[in-house]
């Protein structure tokens, strides 16, 4: 049985004539930010901010992860934007080069001319059990990073999913076989020619008996792969190569309630699920704001922010995966 | 039966004040340490009461506050005073409850676990003695029910306060209604309710709110005509059965609606029914029975199906 969760519903802010706490002494006020200075130093060396040439506004963060010019940040984001500069500390670097990428993480490394820069310690494994105080960026301004307070507020699990590889047609079953019913604008299908009607015979040599059997198929891949169609169209027989996409690409993420009650794509990161392992925390975060490092109130190094999932979750990769992610992602230097 | 009266003795008194809650906001590390050490110390027991409810497709949260198995929540979660609700610990044991009286007008609502206890329960801050701007934590099944995940916990501020409304800065989803928002000391406070327009705002049922109707709602009272619940619409009840005075006594079944709840409850056509909410079965005792009930409510039916007797009490669907 699908079990949904009971509406919350959106109710009017109360009265103002209600005894109200002054927004500055929130969990999210500038008070508040101010008790967590000896934090924000290293968020301040430690963060790279990635901003968009084109508006000059500030896209994603990153993670700085050697002396010499390494950053870690979220691939899926960086991938959005065609050109952009980075600034770290005070400092602006106008050279960024993509180094590698990793999918199962979403990380991406980049290389910026720098030396003398202070990574974070992946070499450190930290106990962060429920109600730890972890801090994270907030909103940035140019030359100073803000700190934003929330806890550990879940298990560390898997996070199962991912962003399934999709066509971009919708099937249409037959007795006589599978036939496309539908193309989406834009998707490897229409890049590839596929047509309206065309029956679906073999995919990569292999016959396909039905819809459910070409799914499965597809489940096996990931985005970026290129499928090999034998597409019978009226009486002429073709092959076509399909580059497969990632779902969220194409579709947008879920939209379900929860979704919309936490802001939908302004504020949710589009690829939120699919991570080996994470840590989850309560910082209100956006997409905007992931990315970067993550510090306990000692200073220390705890993992990079990878997805605001919604209102009340975001998900970080904890700091003893990614000494390995970066190692790998090295060999491509 | 356990009164609010005795829920005190289980009480103890309140802690001293954490000096975190009279300053304006953390002056160093070490305030926010303590917060933290504050929150920990009071969250394993609190985790261990909270409870996720699961009903007719929909899931909401709420929590455990006597060891027999008293469970606080919101009324919009229940919806419905007297239904049966499956209770889900964090572990995922699964127990059976029912829901109590609730009040639609401030969003409250009782609900007792029918299987055996002991169960664990937090501690109520009976005295209301929680004040503007007071550190606090809330939790819930944000989402529902994920055993990988368990509970979500969130920490803030009370940062509003109203006669039947408090608000805290603790973030809130769909799947946390009717979970507990507790102060420092690990005492419930409230009762997570709706959210405003900003994820910041996050409005809960005060103890206060439970307090002023504990006996009415421990009595199963449906409260008020707000917007939290609906009553059930005296005659929306639907059985599904066409019934005739029976030569022998009682109703004999002559026709059943396909798919209807009288087709679930395994009644058949030629079956007699007996009895009808405790009364004996006539067909003007049915139907002002039924001119009195509503969709969801329940009718205790004694019948014979062939040589076997039968009893069941069936929730009624909504009249087509």
């Amino acid at each position: 049985m699908k079990i949904t969760t009971i509406a919350l519903l959106i109710a009017f802010a109360l009265p103002a004539a209600a005894n109200s706490l002054p927004s500055e002494r929130r969990k999210n006020g500038p008070l508040i930010q101010v008790a967590l200075g000896p934090v924000q130093i290293s968020l301040q060396e430690s963060s790279a901010v990635f901003y968009n040439n084109a508006t000059s506004g500030p896209f994603i963060y990153g993670t700085v992860v050697s002396e010499d010019g390494l950053i870690l940040t979220k691939a899926s984001e960086l991938e959005e934007i065609d050109s952009y500069y980075v600034r770290i500390g005070t400092k602006k670097y106008r050279s960024v080069v993509v180094v590698g990428r990793n999918d199962v993480w979403d990380v991406a490394l980049v290389k910026i001319e720098a030396t003398g820069l202070l990574p974070v310690d992946l070499n450190k494994e930290v106990d962060l059990s429920h109600g730890t105080w972890v801090v994270s960026n907030g909103a940035t301004e140019r030359r100073f990073r803000r700190p934003r307070p929330g806890i550990v507020s879940a298990n560390k699990r898997e996070i199962p999913g991912g962003s399934p590889a999709v066509l971009g047609v919708g099937l249409d079953s037959k007795d006589d076989g599978v036939f496309v019913g539908s193309i989406t604008e834009k998707s490897g299908a229409e890049d590839a020619g596929l047509k309206k009607g065309d029956h679906l015979v073999k995919v990569d040599g292999t016959e396909i008996k039905d819809r459910d059997g070409l799914i499965a198929y597809l489940k096996t891949k990931v985005p970026d792969d290129v499928i090999k169609l034998e597409v019978k169209r009226e009486e002429e027989t073709m092959e076509l190569e399909v580059t497969l996409m990632a779902r969220h690409k194409l579709y947008g993420g879920s939209k379900s309630r929860n979704d919309q009650l936490s802001g939908g794509e302004v504020q949710q990161s589009p690829r939120r699920t699919g991570f080996p392992m994470v840590f989850q925390h309560e910082t209100m975060l956006t997409r905007r704001t992931v990315g970067g490092p993550i510090f306990t109130l000692d200073n220390e190094f705890v993992g990079m922010n990878i997805a605001a999932v919604n209102r009340v979750e975001a998900f970080a990769i904890p700091a003893e995966e990614l000494a390995a992610i970066v190692e790998g992602l090295k060999k491509d230097l | 039966m356990v009164t609010a009266a005795s829920l005190m003795c289980g009480l103890m008194a309140h802690a001293d004040r954490p000096r975190f809650n009279d300053k304006e906001a953390p002056q160093s590390l070490d305030d926010f340490r303590e917060i933290q050490k504050a929150l920990q110390e009071n969250l394993e027991r609190a985790r261990a009461a909270t409870v996720c409810l699961q009903m007719g497709g929909g899931s909401g949260s709420a929590v455990i506050i006597s060891v027999d198995g008293l469970v606080l929540t919101a009324a919009h979660v229940t919806s419905k005073v007297d239904q049966e609700i499956t209770v889900v610990m964090e572990d995922g044991r699964k127990l059976k409850g029912v829901s109590l009286g609730l009040n639609s007008e401030t969003d409250s609502a009782m609900l007792q676990i029918i299987d055996d206890g002991p169960f664990p329960f937090v501690e109520v801050d009976l005295d209301d003695s929680t004040k503007l701007g007071d550190w606090v934590f809330s939790l819930g099944h944000s989402g529902g029910f994920d055993k990988e995940r368990g509970i979500n916990v969130r920490v803030g501020r009370l940062v509003r306060q109203a006669d039947s409304t408090i608000q805290s800065d603790c973030m809130l989803i769909g799947g946390d209604s009717g979970g507990p928002l507790f102060n420092m000391a690990g005492e419930l406070i409230g009762i997570h309710s709706r959210v405003g327009a900003s994820r910041e705002e996050s409005m809960h049922v005060p103890l206060r709110e439970f307090q002023a109707h504990w006996d009415e709602l421990k009595e199963g009272k449906f409260i008020g005509s707000g917007g939290f619940a609906k009553k059930s619409i005296p005659g929306s009840g639907f059985l599904g059965v066409i019934t005739e005075k029976a030569e022998e006594g009682g109703l004999r079944v002559t026709e059943i609606w396909e798919e209807s709840v009288a087709e679930k409850a395994g009644l058949k056509v030629g079956d007699r029914i007996l009895e009808v909410a405790g009364e004996e079965a006539t067909e003007k005792g049915m139907s002002s029975k039924l001119a009195e009930l509503g969709e969801g409510d329940k009718l205790k039916l004694k019948w014979i199906s062939g040589d076997e007797s039968k009893e069941e009490t069936i929730q009624l669907g909504k009249r087509p």
